[in-house]
């Protein structure tokens, strides 16, 4: 039976890929983000996942505002590197697993989660610019450790899926692993944030108070958070900070109490970057 | 039926929201009324396209039927025009990307200050 060993918050800034790519990791700039996810890229080493299923979204890039997925899944087997404007990051293609995702698709959609189906696309940084980071070995070694079950969440256009819905989201993606009858160790990612805004005169807004208490909030008690609205997520963290309602949506996927191994924020300039990894509790 | 203007009831998820300054919550409205300028951004992912824009940019709006303020903003790359007027700003990153200009670039136009100005607000200047 496939089972479910942990998940991971991570913020999925593009220039956490450059970071990477520019190999930036002694530059004083960036060196404490890359020690923010060296225990986590050695926690996923050992635990050893077969499958990450991630909780990502897409920034206009593998789709468009002609018809915009609220929650769309990938049931595909690779993805390439999508193309965000000056050519794809040179990553190996992202490793999808394509029986385990269509299982998923369809106990979703039996769950009353009416998912958008895609395949054969490309995916941006909202997956792969952590991805580099949780697997630092994979680029230069040409090969992904686990494979994928990339889920999509509109967090860009308005109405966006409540947190309260992200939440219920993970909790069917649980029940829906655990009937997948091989074995199969599998970890849950939620990105996005922390607090940041992009747009208007109020762009470059944060707010490291409210941070670090989401960052309570999503391990202790994340059903305070399903509480709030988006407007309220917008208020604290920022508008494009609202995108944590993904983060819910992990921890949706785990168990009712949680223990974090790992957490670490950084703020360097418009985004406030954090990584956190939370292992399960069994009552 | 009558005449008058309809008032739609909005989103409750967002009311309380339209007193935030400064912001511009990308919501369907903006979305139809940015949907061809946003359309334009994002085809920049095609290398096509943005050969096409980097040669005949002027060729490039007239295949995609702008109005004469929507090549405007493109133009001169009138990031805080844009915003305002229903572009997403992640489409308004592949342009940033064509024309090498980063987001905390983008950020201080739309704050309408320098990015000298900009940086000197965050904790390390030099990510980026």
């Amino acid at each position: 039976m496939a089972k479910i060993i942990g998940g991971i918050g991570t913020s999925h800034v593009p220039t956490i890929g450059l970071a990477y790519d520019r190999k930036k990791n002694e530059d004083p700039d960036w060196a404490p983000l890359f020690a923010g996810y060296a225990p986590v890229a050695r926690w996923l080493e050992e635990k050893a996942p077969d499958v990450l299923v991630f909780f990502f979204n897409d920034h206009a890039t593998t789709f468009f505002f002609d018809h915009y997925p609220t929650f769309a899944i990938g049931v595909w087997d690779e993805y390439p590197i999508a193309d965000e404007g000056m050519g794809a990051r040179k990553v190996p293609p992202l490793r999808g697993h394509a029986p385990l995702s269509r299982h998923i698709a369809t106990c979703l959609v039996n769950d009353e989660f009416d998912m958008s189906i895609f395949q054969d696309l490309s995916l941006d940084h909202g997956l792969n610019s952590p991805l580099t980071m949780l697997y630092p070995k994979a680029t230069p070694e040409g090969h992904w450790p686990a494979s994928l079950v990339p889920i999509e969440v509109n967090v860009l256009q308005h109405p966006v899926p409540t947190p309260l819905r992200c939440f219920k989201l993970g909790q069917a993606v649980r029940r829906a692993v655990a009937s997948w009858p091989e074995d199969l160790k599998v970890v849950v990612v939620g990105t996005g944030g922390l607090s940041h805004q992009m747009n208007g005169e109020r762009a470059g807004f944060n707010n490291e108070a409210w941070d670090r208490e989401f960052l309570e909030l999503i391990a202790a008690d994340p059903l305070a958070l399903t509480r709030m609205r988006l407007a309220d997520f917008a208020r604290l963290g920022g508008s494009e900070g609202a995108e944590v309602i993904m983060w819910l949506a992990m921890r949706g996927a785990l168990t009712e109490k949680v223990r974090t191994v790992h957490q670490s924020y950084y703020l360097p300039m418009t985004t406030a970057m954090a990584v956190a990894v939370y292992e399960e509790i069994e009552q | 039926m009558s005449g008058a203007p309809v008032s739609p009831p909005g989103n409750p998820q967002l009311a309380g929201l339209e007193d935030l300054e400064g912001t511009y919550l990308f919501d369907l409205e903006r979305s139809a009324r940015g949907l061809r300028v946003n359309r334009f951004m994002h085809d920049l992912v095609r290398p096509e396209w943005r050969a096409l824009f980097k040669e005949n940019p002027e060729a490039a709006f007239d295949q995609a039927k702008l109005t004469v303020e929507e090549r405007r903003m493109l133009r001169e790359r009138d990031w805080r025009a844009l915003i305002q007027y229903g572009a997403s700003f992640f489409t308004m990153e592949k342009l940033g990307r064509v024309s090498g200009v980063s987001n905390p670039e983008m950020v201080a136009a739309m704050r309408g200050e320098s990015l000298d100005t900009f940086l000197k607000t965050r904790r390390v200047p030099g990510a980026r």
